[in-house]
């Protein structure tokens, strides 16, 4: 009898110290959060309310970084003695699914959260306040930046509960090069800097090339390389629609007809993209071993100047072209071309500039004042705070010449250093936060780096010469303006949210594993199987649930076009 | 025996028992009340919400489970891992554990057993990198070039683009890897056998190799049993770092386990409770085959767990 009554005693023990364990989580945030600012509060009471100094917190879950506050920084420090205002910013550090969950179940939020993708998780816990009200009572600027979108800010139930980032107005086109389709200068150089349209002509002048120079810097020379590590296989199924001469939406192409959107994985541009690399790997111009390489040996293979092309984002190669950037070897350099199957089909590579409303930065239930918080964000995109932020302190880090123009000299180009950049500031107000894009009032662009003064005094020798033999002014140039902007109110499709464990979101998972098994072989394919290969696929392919996952887009185009937000 | 008696001990004991409550504590709370959270596999679980405002699903999530095609592929793949890595992994431990017992010179097993387990030391990402570049097609990859050395290959192979060599890849991977830490276990057990059992069997006229398969085998047989049955409850374990990191698309119908299932479709979507409900799964299994594994080896009356 003795032994059960022990085990009841241990077990009433046992709920206790659950209990205990649940109210001490639930109680904690709000005392957390509200000690330092009921401590700043007292030390300076001479201050005028507005100006009292606050502490807050900001978790980002989109970038990694150095936590630290924002008053450690020059900039964050002249915004600290306009408002009193300081942040401390926290990064996220591993998965962000389960960071988030752990916050939110934890009920321990930071007062302003950047959630990322996990920006459904944070709704569905009703975890963000709604906005309106503040901004209408203490956000005159923040109205003003957002004009244009505003009836695009609210969520389906009328609440704004996440400011978006980067309001443009006007377009600047970019330092870097979105996709494209790279290949090395020295190739360029030695057939006379043609310019390139077709996919056909790529393979054409790679295979040249390779014919006369077998080896390059003491290693076989490596026709076309491919990047299909993990999530990043999302490089090998892009170019099939660009190729199309449509843009990239995802995984679907719009008919501009119909407002119909299609899947991309069974399309005939999918297959001739597919079958244009099955040839390259007969011809021995497409490197075999990127089907199982890893995204670091990409960089390798790429930095060590013997690959001739590949295709890729800018963003994705920065690794490889600073590698190259250092042995100075120009010949070994990339360059970037829109390419199309068809010559005379026009290229939409390059993407207007999009206002993604699923992106953003909110404030959580846990703040204790969200008025101070708006009255932050709305100071900080006063234009002159702006400017403030982006291009730093004239004299310090810019120059503005007598024509108003902004540029900065060869030193504060040379300033690009992380430690600088941290401690100055620009890496915490670099993004995620509320601001602008695009131009100024005055017609400076918004971001140094897209300054055309900028960008040219940053250029090497190497990319002055290139660009001359083109007749471009920057790298972008190659590029077509963005088509049909206006009537392309929906794009891109993939930036509409989709729900945890939804149909679309097991297609895309799906889809993703389908592919990641049959493009390879395809591209591995003897030539005269291919056809076969491609009718198996392309029948396991339409097996998974294409119907649904074309109903959800052709919803988020048509919620679009209706200016709903989705 | 009678009630009193069984107080008295736990008095005698008290020492003890005072110095192992910490642990049941610790145990207890990180082991146990965890189980809490198996309860999200029955919902549709949405984080930041109270137990009470979860929308409840019963056996939804389990359906689901099995009810996917592709989860049957990576239960084979799982189990087919794990019985490759189980009996490679013993095979090869046992083997190098006799082996280096037999050394008479210490430097030169020291030497071996350090170089040996050194590899267990190094984290997954980086041994996946080595592998990957010993297997390569490129003039690093020292696998093919030894291969077309010797001349039993006439080009090279890439080797991680064929589904039916990964299991292969996999295991000798591992071997690679744990063999040396492996032995540690089978070493120290092999001290604890009486000297004099050796020197009875070697004035019997016993030579090297009976001395091994009719003393150290039999002296070692109960750690075994012990060790085969712990790792028959971990089978469904088949690994998680190596399969993600060496395996890709070409592969996946091999390479991809349970573990890289629910990543993929639990929590790398957001869906917890699918997870969860694999989770229990898991969990579930594994107790029963724990305990179907001790009730054999006490048919056979071997040694066992519990």
């Amino acid at each position: 009898m003795k032994g059960s009554h022990t085990r009841y005693f241990a077990l009433a023990l046992a709920t206790a110290v659950l209990l205990a364990g649940c109210a001490k989580d639930n109680g904690a945030p709000s005392s957390g959060s509200a000690a330092p600012a009921s401590a700043s509060l007292s030390a300076e009471n001479s201050a005028p309310p507005e100006l009292q100094p606050a502490t807050f917190t900001y978790f980002n879950a989109a970038s990694a970084g150095k936590d630290g506050n924002t008053n450690e920084t020059t900039l964050g420090k002249i915004l600290e003695e306009q408002t009193g205002v300081n942040f401390r910013i926290e990064h996220l550090v591993g998965d962000l699914n389960t960071k988030l969950g752990v916050m939110l179940a934890g009920g321990d939020l930071p007062d302003v959260v950047v959630p990322d993708a996990g920006i459904d998780k944070m709704l569905d816990a009703k975890a963000f306040i709604p906005l309106n009200e503040l901004l209408e009572q203490y956000g005159p600027n923040l109205k003003k930046l957002y004009e244009t979108y505003w009836d695009q800010l609210p969520a389906e139930d009328g609440n704004i509960y996440i400011i978006p980032f980067a309001a443009s107005k006007g377009f600047v086109p970019d330092m870097y090069q979105p996709g494209a389709f790279y290949i090395q200068r020295g190739v360029l150089k030695e057939f006379g800097y043609p310019k390139l349209e077709t996919l056909d002509e790529y393979f054409d002048l790679i295979k040249r090339y390779k014919e006369k120079y077998p080896q390059i810097n003491g290693g076989s020379t490596i026709g076309f390389e491919a990047l299909t590590d993990d999530w990043r296989f999302f490089t090998l199924t892009n170019p099939a629609a660009n190729l199309a001469g449509l843009p990239n939406e995802g995984e679907v192409y719009v008919d501009m007809a119909t407002k119909q959107a299609h899947v991309t994985g069974d399309t005939e541009f999918t297959k001739r993209w597919l079958q244009t690399l099955n040839k390259a790997n007969d011809d021995g111009l497409f490197d075999k071993e990127s089907l199982v390489a890893k995204y670091d040996q990409y960089i390798a293979k790429l930095s060590g100047g013997r690959v001739l092309g590949f295709f890729d984002y800018g963003w994705q190669i920065t690794p490889a072209v600073q590698n190259l950037l250092q042995t100075g070897d120009d010949d070994r350099m990339y360059m970037g071309f829109p390419l199309v199957l068809d010559k005379g089909v026009r290229e939409q590579y390059m993407d207007p500039p999009v206002f993604a409303t699923n992106r953003g930065i909110g404030i959580t239930t846990s703040a204790k004042d969200p008025a101070r918080i708006i009255q932050f964000f709305d100071n900080m995109v006063k234009e002159e705070n702006q400017k403030l932020l982006f291009w730093g302190e004239q004299g310090k880090t810019y120059e503005v010449d007598d024509k108003g123009r902004f540029y900065r000299t060869k030193e504060q180009i040379e300033q690009r250093d992380p430690e600088f950049q941290q401690s100055y500031g620009f890496k915490y107000f670099s993004y995620y936060w509320p601001m602008g894009a695009g131009l100024y009032e005055d017609g400076n662009a918004y971001f140094p780096d897209r300054q055309p003064e900028v960008i040219a005094a940053s250029y090497s020798e190497g990319d002055k010469k290139i660009l001359e033999a083109y007749g471009l002014q920057v790298f972008t140039d190659v590029y077509h303006e963005p088509a049909d902007v206006e009537e392309r109110k929906w794009y891109p499709v993939w930036t509409a949210a989709k729900q945890q464990g939804s149909p679309e979101q097991m297609f895309e998972q799906k889809k993703m594993d389908l592919q990641r098994k049959w493009f390879p072989r395809l591209i591995l394919a003897e030539p005269d199987k291919f056809e076969a290969m491609w009718e198996e696929y392309a029948a396991q392919f339409r097996k998974l649930d294409v119907k649904t996952y074309e109903d959800w887009a052709n919803g988020v185009i048509q919620d679009r076009l209706a200016g709903k937000k989705r | 025996m009678s009630r009193k008696s069984y107080i008295g001990r736990l008095m005698d004991q008290k020492t003890l028992m005072l110095m192992s409550i910490p642990f049941v504590i610790w145990l207890f709370i990180f082991r146990y009340l965890p189980i809490w959270g198996w309860t999200i596999a029955f919902q549709h679980y949405r984080p930041g919400t109270g137990l009470w405002e979860q929308k409840w699903t019963g056996l939804d999530n389990f359906r689901l489970l099995f009810q996917e095609e592709a989860f049957y592929l990576v239960m084979r793949n799982t189990l087919a891992m794990s019985l490759i890595n189980l009996v490679l992994g013993f095979a090869t431990a046992i083997t190098l554990a006799i082996l280096l017992n037999e050394l008479r010179s210490v430097l030169f097993k020291r030497v071996v057993q350090t170089i040996s387990y050194l590899p267990h030391f190094i984290s997954w990402v980086v041994a996946s990198s080595i592998i990957v570049t010993a297997l390569s097609i490129d003039s690093s990859g020292i696998v093919n070039l030894i291969l077309m050395k010797l001349g039993l290959i006439n080009e090279p192979i890439l080797w991680l683009a064929e589904g039916k060599y990964f299991w292969g890849i996999l295991g000798v991977s591992e071997v690679w890897k744990n063999v040396g830490w492996n032995t540690i276990i089978y070493l120290a057990a092999i001290t604890a056998i009486d000297p004099a059992q050796y020197e009875a069997a070697e004035i019997d006229g016993a030579n090297r190799m009976q001395r091994i398969l009719y003393v150290t085998l039999p002296g070692l047989k109960p750690i075994i049993v012990l060790l085969l049955i712990m790792n028959i409850g971990n089978i469904l374990e088949s690994g998680f770092e190596p399969q993600y990191l060496l395996g890709n698309g070409l592969t996946a119908d091999y390479s991809d386990n349970l573990d890289i299932f629910v990543l993929k479709y639990g929590i790398a979507m957001g869906n917890f409770s699918f997870a969860t409900a694999a989770g229990v799964f898991k969990t579930v299994i594994s107790i029963a085959l724990l305990f179907g594994a001790n009730y054999m080896a006490k048919r056979f009356g071997q040694e066992r767990l519990f």
